[in-house]
């Protein structure tokens, strides 16, 4: 049981940069390799239970951590004093090495998520087929970005000076180009544009056209209106003109905006999300169980 | 004759709109406004917490925001740089959303420091007053390790330590040498644009006081968790980063201050007021002259939809 659950820094960790942790890595890359190897050579009909084996234990091990009893001001030098404090104590030291596996593997389907585009697009670009030009775009930036990005990465850990603005070269100004001049603000113009649409959507599309409709522009427009400047000098006023009448008072932006957020929005968004919990719960124990019958394995 | 009016007020060129909506929200960049309108209850929360943490404490700070969203994101972050500085308060920032989100803060960081230096203000430097504890793929695995064993969650980080000039290990630091686990960090930030806002709730809650930091979209289901007492302050949109820049500048519930009547707790203004008021402030205008626009063009396409049922009827 000590395999995952090491309290000392064993051998799960590695000191970064060191040749220790590099064995480390490519072992386990080569031991990753050889595992896939040996699972699409399985059988098929063997191969489903191998897998549902693994999703199987995997889930079981994040189900336990989430519902199992916690220890409560644990110190380094406590000892589990019966078998469910045992089990405790194990899932409580293993957390960080198996959330390490996941990072890993969320990172390998990452590298996959790679391999797939650029098997694609290179395809598409080496036969000449159509939007070939748009595929070649694709490989240069590929490789410009990631060339400049490591080389950026390795001068800046060798030259802490260029990390203060001090003795850039070709790979630093390349870098910054591509990434804060050009990614960064290719993404921010991609989501600023969305407003022009939600604008065009919005003069074309919400209309009184029945009651409905009508309470839906309605509390759009106060909501609105009260997160504006105009809600102060409206409060403003309905304060001065209510004078010591209560009722009156109600009429206030920011009160009605209030009432519309405790009484309808959120208990609405409270009633999706507890639906959506149970649909999410509902299909983790498929997937979880094996139960998920799409898709071939 | 009504009939025609109402059809041309439903069809009205799309490109007319959008360069009306470009010039009505440049304006405001040129020509910078004042919007009176009252901090949200979440912002103040967030703020009078933030100010009630003892000098010299850490706190965490999850950095899940790219330039996409920076309309929404990075007046907020900005904001809470400029406290944490003024403050002497450190951070920890990691990220579990988005790969480039660290190099993004890293950036942030050094735009505002590059003008806390052009004003004679000491930097908030790397190691001393925070770290960057990197990107880590998977947001689940990542902040149940944090919850559970927070040293072993960020094991083997490494910074360049200024004074030696040497990459030493991130808990040897100023900023994470008293951390042990999460508890001993004061308060838990996420700033995120996406999903990563809910696993947090869910992995960190009652670890340690959890704030909030969401984009204008993610409002409405943030909120929930303020209501319900999970997270002790929430910020909303480029609104959140506008309510925090008016409290900086001028208080929470103490004299000539922003009143707050739902809001008990009293926070003073930040200690130095130079250039307190951002990225929050210059935009937030902008986006009340688009939906002023918003506001307009829903009637005019409403009156015109009028005209042409009452032109139908007449014929």
């Amino acid at each position: 049981m000590e395999f995952l659950a090491q309290t000392d820094p064993g051998f799960w960790f590695g000191q970064p940069e060191t040749m220790d942790l590099r064995i480390k890595v490519i072992g386990c890359l080569v031991f990753g390799f050889v595992l896939l190897a040996v699972l699409l050579n399985v059988p098929s009909r063997w191969r489903k239970y191998i897998v549902g084996a693994i999703t199987f234990f995997a889930g079981l091990f994040w189900i336990l951590q989430f519902f199992w009893p916690q220890p409560l001001h644990r110190s380094p030098t406590d000892l589990p004093a019966n078998p469910k404090e045992v089990v405790s104590f194990w899932l409580d030291d293993a957390v960080p090495v198996v959330s390490d596996f996941t990072s890993i593997l969320t990172a390998m389907l990452t590298l996959l998520g790679i391999f797939s585009l650029l098997r694609v697009h290179l395809g598409r670009l080496f036969k000449m087929q159509k939007d070939w030009a748009f595929s070649l775009v694709l490989a240069i930036a590929f490789v410009c970005q990631a060339t400049f990005s490591l080389w950026d990465y390795y001068d800046r850990k060798a030259n802490p000076q260029i990390t203060a603005g001090h003795g850039w070269h070709i790979q630093n100004y390349m870098s910054d180009l591509l990434f804060d001049g050009m990614v960064q603000q290719f993404e921010a113009a991609m989501f600023s544009m969305i407003a022009f649409y939600i604008l065009s959507a919005a003069y074309r599309a919400f209309r009184v056209r029945s009651p409905e409709a009508s309470v839906l522009l309605g509390a759009a427009l106060i909501v609105m209106l009260s997160y504006m400047g105009v809600v102060t000098q409206w409060d403003g006023f309905v304060k001065s003109m209510a004078g010591s009448n209560q009722f009156l008072l109600n009429f206030q932006l920011s009160v009605i905006r209030s009432w519309i957020k405790d009484f309808v929005q959120t208990p609405s968004i409270m009633g999706i999300e507890f639906g959506i919990g149970i649909g999410t719960i509902s299909m983790g124990l498929r997937l979880w169980l094996s139960l998920e019958k799409t898709g071939n394995i | 004759m009504a009939k025609i009016i109402g059809d041309k007020l439903q069809s009205l060129p799309k490109y007319w709109l959008f360069a009306i909506l470009f010039l009505v929200t440049s304006i405001p960049l040129f020509h910078p406004l004042s919007v009176p309108t009252p901090p949200d209850d979440g912002s103040a929360d967030l703020y009078a917490h933030l100010m009630q943490v003892p000098a010299g404490s850490t706190i965490l700070l999850a950095s899940d925001w790219t330039n996409s969203t920076r309309g929404d994101s990075k007046g907020q972050f900005v904001a809470i740089i400029k406290i944490l500085a003024d403050r002497k308060l450190k951070a920890a920032i990691y990220s579990t959303a988005d790969a480039q989100a660290p190099r993004v803060a890293r950036d942030t960081i050094a735009e505002i420091n590059a003008v806390r230096v052009k004003n004679g203000q000491p930097p908030y430097s790397q190691w001393n007053d925070w770290v960057s504890l990197g990107f880590y793929p998977s947001a689940e695995g990542q902040l149940s390790s944090i919850a559970t064993d927070l040293r072993k969650a960020f094991a083997s980080k490494t910074e360049q330590n200024p004074a030696t000039g040497e990459q030493q290990d991130v808990f040897e630091s100023p900023v994470l040498q008293k951390i042990y686990k999460l508890s001993d960090c004061a308060l838990s930030f996420t700033i995120t644009a996406s999903k990563t806002s809910d696993l947090t709730v869910e992995r960190l809650l009652h670890k340690t006081p959890l704030v909030l930091m969401v984009t204008g979209v993610m409002g409405p289901q943030t909120q929930n968790y303020y209501y319900s007492g999970q997270i002790v302050g929430l910020a909303i949109g480029v609104k959140g980063a506008y309510d925090l820049e008016t409290l900086m500048a001028k208080g929470l519930n103490v004299p000539g201050g922003i009143v707050s009547t739902k809001i008990p707790a009293s926070a003073p203004p930040l200690s130095n007021q130079t250039d307190v008021q951002s990225i929050g402030t210059l935009f937030y205008p902008p986006l009340q002259f688009a939906l002023w626009l918003l506001i307009i063009m829903v009637v005019i396409g409403n009156v015109g939809m009028a005209l042409s049922k009452m032109g139908a009827q007449s014929k």
